[in-house]
């Protein structure tokens, strides 16, 4: 790559975009302006809660007790009161009938007439008398109205007021010391130090804030820089000069990039400015607690957030121009910011539920882990920060590498650069399908694939949730959804959208050795695969109800005929799962040589098929291993050997630990019993480790056949370093 | 003293644009050329379907041929834009499979839509274009002066490119593609939408860069500007070559004089042949 032209590149978008007086006003002056007016707005509300006059009409004063008045000769002569009192009598004279006042008041507080109608009944004064008891004491009000809440709220701090006032007053009279109203009180010692405190509230707010102003930031460049400029016809013209397509990526990324963060950063100073003077004007106000303790925004907070921004800005950008690079307008790229906000959003709001984190698990997860980083930088905590943050670097630099060589791919698409506007019909595209079938799916229908059965996997596991639980009921829901939410719509696809079933599905012919060699790693992988769902479980604990589910299954599956739980939880799975992530999906994402693509994508499908995280993170990452092996065996029967011979051993496994008796003594050095179980012995997971690292390198290393028209041609083995050395190539960006 | 340069082409650039002495070798080679993509409405749709030819410097290659004949997409694999699915070019020696960089210094290409970006002026955009092609900073200036003197662009060149009119544009259009000194010039329909006065501007330019010895390929659906501007030309219709030559080898050969019944008459016989529908 030519780093001067990317530069050069870099610097002519910047300077359009400056010059474009819509952007300029979107990216930068819009968030200085917005702060500030919503601060205004802050303000005004508080102003209008805490100095609003309120109209309170009170009907029957003359029945309240004389003794103990409600409202001092302060209040009502007090022109600038915050209440205004329209007294009236329950009965005008003795003569006349009292009059509907429910019914008025219901009318005078709807209308608008009287913000809050207090209606004092007769019934009250005789309780009190009688009994010495308060009694009923009616409020009509508007819950519609902001006035009529404020006047509520004020009626009852009035009314909370007298009552401690009687009280005291009563338990004054009869000899007792009115101090027992409040029996207890606690003295509360806070440790944390003002700024955390203040720094605690803003760690969760102001990550949201940022990304989500960080992906705006990102996409309306992104999409004047590629669907404009596809619009405008200018990028035929950089297409033909010597500038790459690497190139031209690089330099827009960069402009994106610098934009995205600029619109953060931007957003954050306008913040702090404005969060600043409306939390000092609320503190004049005599704000409640929670104003007090939130502060301005500390200046170590906004240089943690802006040392974050960086490689997320990045990513976003990257994703942004790729996804923009798919619109062919303007118009229709504004389309593509609400579904890529929406794909970005749990992954920020995810940090702040209650109680999570940062923890080794959490920090790889991709803008999530970087946003838990933040806030835990914000709030001091340096060494829990220390520790994790490699793994988080690690994760977000993998996705913005991923992120980028996707915006490169698109560019380099011709499909996606010049696809032309076409009316679309439904009976053409179902046309378009059944008449340019290939041998193997298209990526697109893989991704659709993938998406249906996960879909299909969601309303089918709640279906089939019943709650009889018992070993023939699991059974049939795993055969069910094999068959009919795994299997059947891969099937149908490959029957319809393809021309050859056995091709679409990578049905091909494997070597003895091979054969073998699946099975060998599929014993040897087991025990590292265990070692690493211990770990991932240690890391994201079940909970309690979800661990007695699992004990009860289990205790189920152990009592059920080991033929019956083999073919049921290790055949039926390892066929239906292979041919439909390592076959028809692997085998549409691999064309045109996405080899990368096909391991990653499939093996993500895989992991989300599972539904239970835990079980997701191991899954995605066997899948990696089984598309490895798919992608080098040309088909999905190794795959199918290895899946079937893993979950065969985690079933007889289990079941050993069960009744360890039963476990013969030559096993002994392969199987121990521990206090948490049945658990391989340490030296036959370091020989195991080191056969199935073998052997997945022997994998990698084989010399294959070629599958011709699939893409995924195999290489001869004095080509094998030349292929993975071009793997290499297609992984940079 | 002055010392004269020589292009890649081996002849000598002239950069005052005067005509100068033709070197009669083949600049561009276009083998059994392919390109197929798949269409919604037709599927697999051959847009280009195996055409050949050569083009010398000093020459201009006329690529005649009604809407949808395949003319943008050959020329958009010729500048590499597109990737051909079969078949090759070459560009002065340089292929555009694997050589693509060295085929982008070699062509300056202008389509048909006078792409500029609106908010640069037209210094700033023939520069920027000549810096993408590395060109030595006192060099890049003194060709820019040069060429528009040449093109007359003085009076513009600080005006912002949305604020031009379209004859203007072409000529920034032109400069950008003229700003590296390629020895092959690609002309996409480029007169599509022009004045008649822009449009004879236009010709004469390209006349006077084929004198300049550049070797020239100028696609158009208009006969008489076939008829004034190209030395030899190629009939494309439904991604095929129907016959290529010159004027007078077309008119003998077809046994027509009136080029544009000669055009008509080629096709609907083609059409005929194929039991194609003209649309």
């Amino acid at each position: 790559m030519n780093w001067s032209r990317i530069r050069l590149i870099f610097v002519r978008e910047m300077r359009d975009q400056v010059r474009d007086r819509r952007t300029m006003f979107t990216i930068f002056v819009l968030p200085l302006l917005l702060y500030p007016f919503m601060g205004m707005l802050m303000l005004q509300v508080a102003q209008f809660h805490s100095e609003q006059t309120v109209r309170i009409t009170w009907i029957g004063e003359e029945n309240w007790p004389t003794e103990h008045p409600l409202l001092n000769s302060q209040d009502l002569k007090d022109k600038d009161s915050l209440v205004h009192w329209n007294k009236l009598a329950y009965k005008p004279d003795d003569s006349s009938p009292p009059s509907n006042w429910n019914e008025l008041g219901f009318q005078w507080v709807k209308s608008g007439d009287a913000d809050l109608v207090f209606i004092v009944p007769p019934e009250f004064t005789e309780s009190w008398k009688s009994t010495g008891q308060a009694g009923l004491l009616k409020t009509i009000v508007n819950q519609a109205s902001d006035r009529s809440v404020i006047a509520s709220q004020r009626l009852h701090a009035k009314l909370d007021s007298w009552q401690r006032g009687w009280l005291r007053d009563k338990l004054s009279s009869s000899d007792l010391n009115p101090a027992i109203i409040d029996p207890i009180q606690t003295f509360q010692i806070d440790v944390a130090p003002q700024e955390t405190k203040q720094a605690l509230i803003w760690s969760k707010l102001l990550p949201l804030v940022m990304l989500v102003w960080a992906l705006t930031g990102a996409f309306y460049p992104a999409i004047d820089l590629c669907a404009g400029e596809k619009e405008r016809g200018t990028l035929e013209t950089l297409l033909s000069s010597p500038a790459t397509r690497r190139e031209i990526v690089w330099g827009k990324l960069f402009t994106v990039m610098s934009f995205s963060v600029g619109t953060a950063i931007l957003n954050l100073f306008s913040m702090q400015l404005t969060s600043s003077f409306v939390i000092n004007q609320f503190a004049r106000m005599g704000a409640n607690e929670t104003v007090a303790a939130l502060g301005p925004l500390p200046l170590s907070a906004l240089t943690w957030l802006i040392v974050i921004l960086l490689p997320i800005a990045a990513m976003f950008s990257a994703l942004a121009l790729a996804v923009a690079a798919l619109a062919r307008s303007s118009k229709e790229g504004q389309y593509y910011l609400m579904p890529l906000l929406l794909a970005g959003l749990p992954l920020v709001l995810l940090p702040m539920i209650p109680g999570i984190t940062l923890s080794i698990g959490n920090s790889a997860i991709p803008v999530t882990g970087a946003v838990l980083l933040a806030r835990a930088l914000i709030e001091g905590q340096y060494r829990e920060s220390l520790i994790h943050a490699p793994i988080v670097i690690a994760v977000t630099v993998i996705c913005c590498l991923l992120a980028v060589r996707w915006a490169v791919r698109q560019f380099e698409s011709e499909s996606v650069m010049f696809r032309e506007s076409e009316r679309f019909q439904w009976s053409l595209w179902f046309r378009q399908i059944w008449r340019d079938r290939a041998a193997t799916a298209t990526a697109n229908e893989a991704l659709l694939c993938g998406v249906i059965i996960l879909v299909a996997l969601f309303f089918g596991r709640m279906s089939f949730t019943s709650s009889q639980l018992d070993w023939p009921s699991i059974t049939r829901s795993t055969i069910a959804i094999q068959l009919g939410m795994i299997l059947a719509p891969c099937l149908i696809m490959a029957t319809f959208m393809t021309a050859s079933i056995r091709r679409a599905l990578r049905i091909e012919a494997v070597r003895p050795h091979d054969f073998g060699f699946a099975l060998v790693l599929g014993l040897t992988l087991h025990p590292a695969y265990m070692l690493l769902s211990s770990a991932i479980q240690h890391e994201f604990q079940f909970g309690a109800e979800t661990r007695e589910l699992f004990v009860y299954v289990d205790s189920l599956i152990s009592a059920a005929p080991l033929w019956s739980v083999i073919l049921t939880l290790a055949v039926i799975p390892a066929i239906c799962e292979e041919l439909a992530f390592r076959g028809f999906i692997f085998g549409g994402l691999i064309r045109q040589n996405g080899i990368l693509r096909a391991i990653l994508v499939s093996s993500l499908f895989f992991g989300l098929s599972h539904g239970v995280l835990q079980q997701s993170i191991g899954a995605t990452i066997m899948g990696l291993i089984l598309g490895v092996i798919a992608w080098r065996t040309g088909g999905v029967v190794c795959g199918i050997v290895l899946h079937m011979t893993h979950n065969s051993l985690t079933m007889i496994v289990s079941r050993a630990g069960k009744t360890p008796d039963s476990i013969p003594g030559e096993l002994g050095w392969i199987l121990q019993q521990t206090t948490e179980g049945i658990a391989y012995t340490d030296a036959w997971l370091a020989v195991s480790i080191f056969v199935s690292a073998m052997t997945l390198v022997w994998f990698c290393l084989r010399s294959s056949k070629v599958c011709e028209g699939q893409g995924d041609v195999m290489p001869t083995t004095d080509q094998n370093a030349k292929t993975w050395w071009s793997l290499f190539r297609m992984s940079r960006v | 003293m002055d010392v004269q340069e020589f292009g890649e082409d081996g002849c000598p650039i002239d950069y005052s644009l005067k005509s100068r002495e033709i070197c009669p070798m083949e600049m561009v080679e276009v083998n059994e050329l392919t390109k197929s993509y798949a269409d919604l409405t037709r599927g697999k749709f051959v847009a280009v379907d195996k055409i050949s030819f050569r083009v010398s410097a000093g020459e201009i290659f006329g690529v005649l041929g009604p809407n949808g004949a395949g003319k943008t997409t050959a020329l958009r694999i010729l500048s590499t834009i597109l990737l051909p699915s079969s078949g090759s070019v070459h560009i002065n020696g340089a292929s555009v499979l694997t050589e693509a960089d060295q085929v982008r210094r070699r062509i300056g290409f202008v389509s048909n839509n006078t792409a500029l970006y609106d908010r640069m002026n037209a210094r700033e955009m023939v520069e920027y274009f000549g810096r993408i092609h590395e060109i030595d900073e006192d060099l890049l200036n003194s060709r820019i002066e040069t060429i528009f003197t040449q093109l007359r662009m003085a009076d513009f060149g600080d005006t912002p490119c949305g604020k031009m009119s379209t004859g203007m544009k072409q000529k920034v259009s032109i400069a950008r593609a003229l700003v590296h000194d390629p020895p092959v010039l690609i002309f996409d329909e480029a007169s599509v939408g022009l004045d008649v006065m822009v449009a004879r501007a236009l010709l004469e330019t390209i006349t006077s860069l084929r004198d300049a010895g550049k070797c020239i390929i100028f696609s158009t659906h208009i006969m008489r500007e076939v008829e004034r501007l190209c030395d030899r030309v190629a009939i494309m219709h439904r991604g095929i070559i129907l016959d290529t030559g010159t004027l007078p080898e077309l008119s003998e050969r077809h046994q027509q004089n009136d080029f544009e019944e000669l055009f008509f008459d080629l096709l609907t016989r083609y059409d005929q042949q194929t039991g194609t529908v003209a649309v």
